[in-house]
């Protein structure tokens, strides 16, 4: 494994200061590209982003579609921003594959570019700062299994069908579940992503199984779709989500919610301007990061449960810890 | 009234007419994916999951019920499902900061009343086809609701106001009771008030309509303004049920709510259909997603086993109908 691990970051440290001293030119434009306006995650990374950009004296531009995913809005805002020309783009493709022809063209317009969240399947990029789908449902199932001492009935509740991140996320969830022989999977149903869908689902499933003792959801909304169902039935069971959103942070200091994988969108905003802006200032970068999962539950939820924007981006030091050259 | 306007209103509406078996079709469906589910699975005739088909009914109903009136026009609202995403934010925005559900209430309907005031005036002072009017209408509503809400989801509501979505009333689910109510009124709305008949007549022929003296334009804007509202009601009992809103939970919603009219019966032509079939049709469609969690279908196969359960359902239907005319 090539993949150095970050922890959450447990004290922030001052970027501004540390890199004042190395900072020529400055007050470059970033075009940042994210998929829809409707993730909460795409805003983490917005703010990240943002975050980042303000402390080395940068601008940021976003382009989000104003239909979520769609291809032909990003091709053509892609098209957009090859004639107005910022000076570097943070990248993260609606389609994995389908936005190669799109990366292509920034390649010929020679700005330099970083991609993001999803690795795109073609096209020249100055780095890759993502996470890892798989070992994210990995490692919140196992955080949720060893609540429950291995053992009992579990349920899976999957995202968009077909979608990378759901598929991956719950391979994570059925990998763990064969490292505890005593957990039982009672059923592994769609939910969509959608709040209202897993609740139903949920709603469902408790008509058929008397008891429901673990549930791993594919992400945050659903896990609390899930939470609203078994309080509607006066049932308890362990739940964890995926993405460490703020309802997630809340549902978990209640004590409702037992975890929430955190994707890490904001480290992923963060260290791509930085990345960007780096290769702009002619400074070294990374190229490659793969964040490592933080499951965020009761004994480490404080960092997550501040205002985005007063949370603080990882340093270049942290940052060279976090990947390899 | 003139000889066409008692002609128009008033011969396909007597009980027990074509509609009345036409419903007795749409029943024996619903009740043979009854009997299909129950031999297959031990918990579905159970009382508890009745109540929960039910309840999970409610929502596709509320929506569908006021949609009926405009499909019985020869019209179509594809704005619900964004209506109900921004009615539900807004209403959950003014419970957060007014700490009053009632106000909260009466935003959600008012929002959803406006918008669909909005729709009937696009269509019928402005004589926009309805399905560009209301199509355009979804992208405007969710614009504003990815606008105002920027990613964040709005949750945690007082514990009077989430009685009207996960409460019960003698041991029926409150939503239950909301259904029964907006079914009987709406069935007593279509067949036996002159307004409903007027809007029966202005599908069957908007121009003997017209010669006859019925006002069709205020009939139209008061058909788009209920289906606005059934959204806004939809949207409360959203909230209040899954105790948080976000931007993007209408997406899934309309095309279910669209659904359950044309499977309930209502013709997309107009002048033909009931209330108490898209009733019918609601629960056809929450039916196929309870037996598929029931039976644990494999996430792959239940879009499929949906689509085909669909076209058949709809198609015996019709050739039993062609066999009584």
């Amino acid at each position: 494994m090539n993949q150095l691990r970050l922890g959450y970051l447990a004290l922030p440290l001052l970027i501004a200061a540390s890199l004042t001293t190395q900072a020529h030119a400055d007050g470059e434009t970033i075009a940042v590209f994210t998929k829809n306006q409707t993730n909460p995650f795409f805003q983490t990374v917005r703010v990240g982003a943002n975050n980042m950009a303000k402390a080395l004296n940068a601008k940021t531009l976003h382009y989000i579609p104003t239909k979520p995913d769609s291809i032909p809005e990003q091709l053509s805002q892609i098209e957009d921003v090859v004639v107005k020309k910022p000076s570097a783009i943070v990248f993260t493709p609606v389609d994995y594959k389908a936005m190669v022809p799109g990366v292509e063209k920034i390649n010929e317009a020679k700005i330099p570019v970083v991609n993001i969240t999803d690795r795109s399947a073609g096209g020249k990029f100055v780095s890759f700062i993502g996470a890892d789908d798989y070992s994210l449902g990995l490692e919140t199932a196992r955080f949720l299994l060893k609540a429950i001492g291995g053992k009992g009935n579990i349920v899976i509740i999957e995202g968009v069908k077909g979608s990378l991140t759901s598929v991956d996320r719950v391979r994570g969830f059925n990998d763990a579940l064969k490292e505890s022989p005593g957990a039982k999977l009672l059923a592994s149903q769609p939910g969509n992503y959608q709040r209202l869908q897993a609740l139903q689902v949920m709603e469902n499933l408790m008509q058929s199984n008397s008891q429901i003792d673990g549930v791993l959801a594919a992400n945050d909304a659903m896990a609390i779709g899930a939470i609203e169902a078994l309080d509607g039935a006066n049932r308890k069971a362990q739940v964890i989500g995926i993405n460490g959103t703020k309802e997630a942070i809340d549902a978990i200091k209640s004590g409702k919610l037992l975890a929430s994988g955190d994707y890490n969108g904001f480290a992923q905003g963060c260290l791509g301007t930085l990345m960007a802006i780096r290769t702009l200032r002619d400074q070294p970068v990374i190229n490659e990061i793969v964040l490592k999962p933080t499951v965020i539950a009761k004994d480490n939820y404080q960092p997550f449960d501040q205002p985005l924007e007063q949370r603080t981006c990882p340093t270049w030091d942290e940052a060279q810890k976090l990947g390899v050259k | 009234m003139t000889n066409i306007a008692k002609e128009a209103t008033s011969s396909p509406r007597s009980f027990l007419s074509p509609d009345a078996i036409q419903i007795f079709y749409r029943l024996l469906a619903a009740l043979l994916i009854c009997a299909v589910l129950a031999v297959l699975s031990d918990s579905f005739l159970s009382l508890g999951n009745i109540l929960n088909v039910l309840r999970q009914a409610s929502l596709t109903f509320f929506i569908a019920s006021g949609l009926t009136l405009v499909v019985l026009t020869a019209g179509l609202d594809l704005s619900v499902g964004a209506n109900v995403a921004l009615s539900a934010c807004l209403a959950g925005t003014v419970i957060h900061q007014t700490g009053s559900p009632a106000l909260g209430v009466l935003t959600g309907l008012a929002c959803g009343g406006i918008v669909g005031l909005l729709n009937g005036i696009m269509v019928t002072a402005l004589r926009i086809p309805s399905f560009i009017a209301t199509y355009g209408m979804l992208w405007v509503l969710n614009g504003l609701a990815y606008w105002y809400m920027a990613g964040d989801t709005i949750h945690g509501f007082p514990a009077g106001f989430r009685q009207i979505g996960s409460g019960y009333l003698f041991g029926l689910p409150i939503p239950v009771y909301l259904l029964l109510i907006f079914l009987a009124i709406g069935t007593l709305f279509a067949q036996r008030t002159i307004w409903g008949q007027e809007i029966y007549a202005i599908g069957a022929n908007p121009v003997a309509a017209r010669l006859s003296g019925i006002p069709v334009a205020r009939r139209l804007l008061l058909v788009y303004a209920v289906s606005g509202t059934m959204a806004g009601l939809a949207s409360i009992v959203f909230l209040s049920r899954l105790n948080s809103a976000e931007a993007d939970i209408g997406e899934s919603l309309t095309l279910p709510a669209i659904a359950a009219v044309l499977i309930g019966g209502t013709s997309l032509f107009g002048g033909v259909g009931t209330v108490f079939g898209t009733f019918i049709g609601a629960l056809i469609l929450t039916l196929l997603l309870n037996g598929m969690n029931l039976l644990s279908v494999s996430a792959n196969w239940q879009p499929l086993v949906t689509g085909v359960i669909v076209i058949l359902a709809v198609w015996l239907d019709m050739k039993a109908r062609r066999r009584t005319q």
